[in-house]
């Protein structure tokens, strides 16, 4: 596998993806769902980078930007050297075999009239994998293995698997191409707790033995504190911190990322309680407020945070958007 | 405190294959007043079963086969239909996970309420949409007045959930079943409904039966918890003993697989193979298969509990027998979280 000794696998720059909202007689757009608005992150390879953020932030279409499933319409992203939103299709299918992506629900994003070991087939099929049908059989039953499935069960359907085994089947098809970058969007979500142990568990391991990057879209943040190495907040469609895992939940630097790590209920028995929760809803996508985006349900708001958006502020490894954050020269 | 609720060998069966499946298997417990009891396992465990036996709720082809549920000491499992019914939603009352399907998409907001309020107690309109008004405040809706006349789909998750909050309320219940009450939301409105619960329960006395499959959210608004495994409640006991000193093996073995308590880069501590279905219950106990402690007698006899306080039970032979491991709890490795 190439991969451009220099700088990140995949990095993101000043990424927007809105969608026009259409209405009347003539579809004319009357606004945009802001999804994403300038975002910026970069996944090393051989790491994991996180992604989170509440349900409307944007960090799904973020992903399905990076894949070219949504259309951006600005920034760059930019994998091993090359800007993928400048590819046509054509030049655009190699990489469709270095990135590869799991979504949450693995029923839903499984052929449910396939056996298992086309749905994994398939993509090697696609791209030349493997000598003939006989061979990939085969490349299926190591895939198997290395997912701990029985490779014997290759010939069932996906409904006589369950939840955990249908999301190892998903990975396995991901794996099958020998991707370097695989984009896991809310992956272990719909896993009970003890399934999910197992699968987090997997994707450590196949990180170990094949060097690969996630991409980790997630709100767990228990999920995030555990498996990724960076991580960025996501907020309206912006990235409002990100930095190295273990010091943005050591200390915090931006407003809601305090409140979202103080939101988590503790497992903890002597710990319970804790500070008021972050109070107000998530403001539209369609209609950001002006300013900070956050500013209305900032603790800490100041009046120039209404009409002014802060800039991002960087010290060390860690960026935060917010006048507050150390390093913003305006603490 | 006085005794609400309380719920002996209920057990509730469901024809699976030509055989009566008992997805609840002679469950055992109690709520006091103004207690919080959390009712905790993983998915088809049976904890929502168990609330809709409660309720006498429970599906087709499902049907409760023995066990009493006494509400202040009558058991409502002997009252009749119309009855029972006047206790739904009465004195108990029951909010979901899902709250955009529990709400008319049709009916403005206030005038479910509305609706719910009249069934119950006989009201005029006038009366009950003032009720109405004033519950909105208390359970931390702005805007109540606007939001009176909005319609569902106009409101955030959050705010639904407050609405099924305050129609649950409206009946001034003394037994709330929550089922999932926050699994749909997002954590910083998580944290919010979180914390009206307690403050509603602090205010008007109300006890809750918790169903969730999160023991952060167990830990943060229970008194005392029940943990579920394959239809039977395998422990039980105050929430600072089950969390912080859990005696079963699935217990500490859901406790040490939550990514939130491991420590980063350390393999998590997995629960190795799958819930089986209920087709597949082994005969001993049901974790057997499951459980690195089990010997022949585990597969073959049900465990009876183990008291290791008055308060704190397991229904486990390990523990019966001493050669469980020690008590495993919540207390992180690592950084806090």
């Amino acid at each position: 596998m190439s991969t451009n000794a220099s700088g990140p696998l995949l990095r993101v720059e000043r990424l927007r993806t809105w969608f026009p909202i259409n209405r009347g007689l003539m579809r004319r757009a009357v606004g945009h769902v802001q999804a994403v608005t300038d975002v910026h992150l970069s996944v090393e390879a051989g790491r994991t980078l996180a992604l989170v953020g509440e349900s409307g932030c944007g960090k799904t279409t973020v992903g399905r930007s990076i894949l070219r499933l949504e259309q951006a319409q600005a920034g760059r992203v930019i994998f091993d050297g090359v800007d993928l939103l400048e590819l046509d299709a054509a030049a655009m299918r190699p990489y469709r075999q270095r990135l590869q992506i799991v979504f949450q629900d693995p029923l839903a994003s499984l052929n449910p009239r396939m056996r298992v070991r086309d749905i994994v087939a398939e993509g090697m099929r696609s791209f030349g994998i493997g000598s003939d049908e006989s061979d990939r059989t085969d490349r299926v039953a190591h895939l198997f293995e290395r997912v701990q499935l029985d490779a014997a069960q290759m010939w069932r359907y996906p409904h006589e698997f369950s939840g955990g085994q249908r999301q190892r089947i998903c990975i396995a098809r991901a794996l099958a191409v020998d991707p370097q970058l695989i984009i896991c969007d809310e992956a272990v979500s719909a896993l009970d707790v003890s399934i999910q142990a197992q699968i987090l568990n997997l994707l450590r391991e196949l990180q170990d033995e094949l060097g690969l990057a996630y991409l980790f879209i997630t709100h767990d943040l228990g999920v995030v504190r555990y498996l990724a190495h960076d991580v960025a907040v996501m907020y309206l469609g912006q990235i409002v911190e990100s930095g190295p895992t273990a010091q943005i939940f050591e200390s915090p630097s931006h407003p809601y990322t305090q409140g979202l790590l103080q939101a988590v209920p503790s497992v903890d028995p002597q710990r319970r309680g804790g500070a008021p929760p972050l109070s107000g809803d998530v403001p539209s996508p369609s209609a950001p407020p002006g300013g900070c985006y956050f500013h209305t349900r900032c603790p800490l708001v100041m009046d120039r945070c209404r009409s002014e958006p802060p800039p991002v502020a960087s010290q060390g490894a860690v960026s935060a958007r917010c006048f507050l954050a150390p390093g913003s020269g305006s603490e | 405190m006085s005794r609400l609720l309380s719920v002996e060998g209920l057990t509730t069966r469901f024809p699976l294959a030509g055989v009566h499946v008992p997805i609840v298997d002679e469950s055992t417990f109690a709520i006091d007043r103004g207690e919080v009891l959390a009712l905790v396992g993983e998915s088809g465990c049976g904890k929502s079963m168990t609330a809709l036996s409660i309720m006498r709720l429970v599906p087709k082809p499902g049907r409760i086969h023995s066990g009493r549920v006494e509400l202040l000491g009558r058991d409502l499992l002997g009252l009749s239909v119309t009855e029972m019914r006047a206790v739904r939603g009465g004195r108990i009352s029951m909010i979901f996970q899902e709250p955009m399907t529990s709400l008319n998409p049709v009916m403005r907001c206030g005038d479910q309420v509305v609706e719910a309020i009249r069934l119950h107690d006989e009201v005029s309109r006038k009366d009950a949409l003032a009720r109405c008004r004033e519950l909105f405040v208390q359970v931390g809706i702005p805007d109540p007045d606007a939001r009176l006349r909005a319609y569902p789909h106009q409101l955030s998750g959050g705010l639904k959930q407050r609405v099924m909050i305050a129609m649950a309320l409206s009946t001034r219940p003394e037994l709330l079943i929550a089922d999932e009450p926050t699994t749909a939301l997002d954590v910083t409105i998580q944290a919010q409904i979180l914390r009206q619960l307690l403050e509603l329960r602090r205010e008007i006395g109300m006890s809750i039966l918790l169903i969730t499959h999160d023991l952060g959210i167990v830990n943060e608004l229970a008194d005392r918890v029940a943990v579920m495994y394959a239809g039977r409640i395998i422990e039980q006991g105050e929430r600072t003993d089950v969390l912080g000193r859990a005696l079963h093996p699935y217990t500490q073995g859901l406790l040490r697989s939550m990514p939130a308590l491991a420590t980063p880069g350390r393999r998590l501590p997995e629960i190795p193979g799958v819930v089986p279905s209920p087709a597949e219950w082994p005969m001993g106990c049901r974790f057997a298969t499951r459980c690195q402690l089990a010997e022949d007698r585990c597969r073959r006899e049900v465990p009876g509990a183990t008291a290791r306080s008055d308060n704190h039970v397991a229904s486990c032979h390990a523990v019966e027998e001493g050669r469980a491991q020690a008590p495993a709890g919540g207390e992180p490795e690592g950084a806090a979280r």
